[in-house]
Parts: structure tokens; sequence; C-alpha cells
């Protein structure tokens, strides 16, 4: 029960406040940022497949 | 997924930014500066109405005579 | 603590005039008009992306489906991502620190967070702070792509608060009347303006044309 609510299923929805906010814009931005720091990564290890 | 389907529309205008720095401040500049002259027009206008108004209450008093 | 369910059903109940009013004092459930309210209700992303979802998971929703600003559009006159998404934080009812957020440190990061928190402000903040918190974003020359019942176009962030400021209607959503800025200065409310240029008789005097010429 506590579990279902925390994730919105009993219909309650717990509110953020200021700093929820804060936190889970820099967590959206890194995983952005990780996920661009990976494409570069794949696109250098096809460069270099590439050069074989 | 209907709100999903904006790739295919014809979608021919591109929002990234810093394709071009200079031509993009250069444009915000105009748009900044005919804000200001916006402005400035504005309140020019109310002035004038405002001296308008002043203009025909003299008259009115010196008819009143 | 709050009873999502409940507050949404009360939310879109017409009688709404229970819930907390928004600081410029409009009820927040008839700020948008009923044919709008009707159509997101109805639509998809209300339905499946709009349920349960709180002040920061709505960033969430910003960061994967905002690409664009808008009110209805096409031809079936759908209610865009961006529009469901200002009736959400119409419901939610934001505080001004959450605000700031949106509009500084997520706004940086993503301009159509930016550009929804300027929407929502204009719709529900007292005049004096609609000047104060949308007027720093005349600076925010980063584009947006919007889009209306007859196509796409290119706009930006300081155009689209300009307009926040300055039009009736902006984003199917008919603006409630502001006393305008000379007004809330001769009152002493606000300070005027200064631009990011600085003076604008030095501006006249070293570049004439740059104003002159330009007419729109």
């Amino acid at each position: 029960m506590q579990h279902l609510r925390a994730i919105g299923q009993t219909g309650e929805v717990r509110r953020a406040t200021a700093e929820d906010v804060h936190d889970r814009i820099t967590m959206i931005w890194e995983k952005i940022i990780d996920e661009k720091r990976a494409d570069v990564k794949t696109l250098g290890e096809r460069l270099e497949v590439r050069k074989m | 997924r209907n709100w999903d389907d904006e790739e295919d529309e014809g979608d021919d205008v591109d929002d990234t930014d810093d394709i071009d720095p200079d031509a993009e401040y250069a444009a915000w500049k105009l748009r900044e500066l005919k804000r200001i002259k916006r402005e400035r027009e504005a309140i020019e206008e109310r002035e004038k109405e405002i001296e308008e108004i002043e203009r025909r209450k003299n008259l009115t008093e010196e008819e009143r005579k | 603590m709050a009873h999502h369910r409940a507050d949404e059903k009360r939310f879109m109940d017409e009688r709404g005039s229970s819930g907390p009013l928004a600081p410029n004092g409009l009820n927040p459930a008839t700020i948008m008009e009923k044919p709008v309210r009707e159509r997101i209700i109805d639509s998809y992303f209300w339905k499946d992306q709009c349920f349960a979802v709180n002040e920061a998971d709505i960033i969430n929703r910003v960061v994967d489906h905002v690409n664009f600003i808008g009110g209805t559009y096409g031809d079936a006159q759908r209610p865009s991502p961006f529009l469901c998404l200002a009736f959400k934080l119409l419901q939610l009812a934001p505080s001004d620190d959450i605000l700031r957020e949106y509009l500084e440190f997520g706004g940086e990061k993503f301009k159509y967070l930016r550009a929804l928190a300027l929407f929502y402000i204009r719709l529900t903040r007292q005049a004096k702070d609609v000047y104060k918190m949308l007027e720093p974003y005349l600076e925010d020359r980063r584009k947006l792509k919007r889009r209306t019942r007859i196509g796409t176009s290119l706009t930006f962030m300081d155009q689209f608060a300009d307009d926040l400021l300055t039009k009736d209607r902006v984003c199917a959503t008919t603006l409630w009347k502001m006393p305008k800025r000379e007004l809330l200065e001769d009152l002493d409310v606000l300070e005027p303006r200064v631009s990011p240029l600085g003076d604008i008789e030095d501006l006249l005097e070293s570049d004439p044309e740059v104003v002159e010429g330009n007419n729109g």
C-alpha cells in the first residue's frame, strides 16, 4: 500500500518541493549528458573499427 | 501515439540554437530595438494625449469668460 | 497528501470555485476556455501522460514531449502537449520557488520548460510579478518552434515573452487584461525597464538606421 501510494497508483500524488524539482532537473540533465557521451563513444568505436 | 507524430508532418523548422551565434545575436538586437522603439512611441503618444486634454480644458475655460 | 484524483475531479468541475484562487484572483479551473479544456481532457496525451504527475514529474514530460509551443493545432485542433502541461500546472498550482527552478536552473537547460513557466506565470500571477518574472527573458534569444492551425513557424524566447506581455491571446488562451507597464510605473509599483542594450538615447545616436530602418 505504501509503495502503491508512492508511485501514485492509489490516485494520490505526493507534492514536490522546490528541492525535489531542482534535483529532478539535475537528474534529467545528467542523464542526457551521459547519453550524449555514450553516443560519442560508440561513434569513436565505429571509427576505430573503420580504421582497421 | 497521436502526440508523437511531429516528425512526419513536413517539419521544416529547425530550432537548434547557436548555429550562427553572431547572426542570432544581431536578430535579437533588432527585435529588442523594435520593442524599445514601440515603448517610446507609446509614451510619446500618451504625453500628446495629455497635452491635448489640457489644451481643451483651457479652451473651454477661455470660452466661459 | 493531496488526493490527486479527488482534486482532479473537483478541478474539472465548473464549480471549481471551491478551490483556491490564483494569485491574480482568477479561478485556475476556468482560465482556459471551456472548449479548449474539453479538448485537453479528451486528448490521448492528457490521459496517458498527465495523470498522477507532480511538479517534478512534469519536467520529464516537458523534456520528453514538448518540442514546440502552441495552443491547438492541425485541422483537428488537437491540444499541444505544451497546452496540456500548462493545464496541468493550473491544477498543480506550483509555488514561486518551484517556478523559479523552472525558469532559471531548469530553463537554462530546457528552453521549453522556461517557455511553459512563462506562459503559466502570465496566466496566474499579479501584473507586477508578471512583469518582474517575464521581462528578464526578453534577453533570451533561443529559438522556439511554434505550431498553430496553419502550420509551423519559428519564434524566440524573447518574442514569446513579449507576446505574453503585450498580446491579448496566446496559445489558444485569452490572457487576462493586465494594467499597462507605464501605469504601474506611475504608481511606483515598477521601476522603468532597463534594456540589456543600455540607454536608448545612446543607441539612437550611435546607430540611428538600426532603429529607424526596420519598421517591420
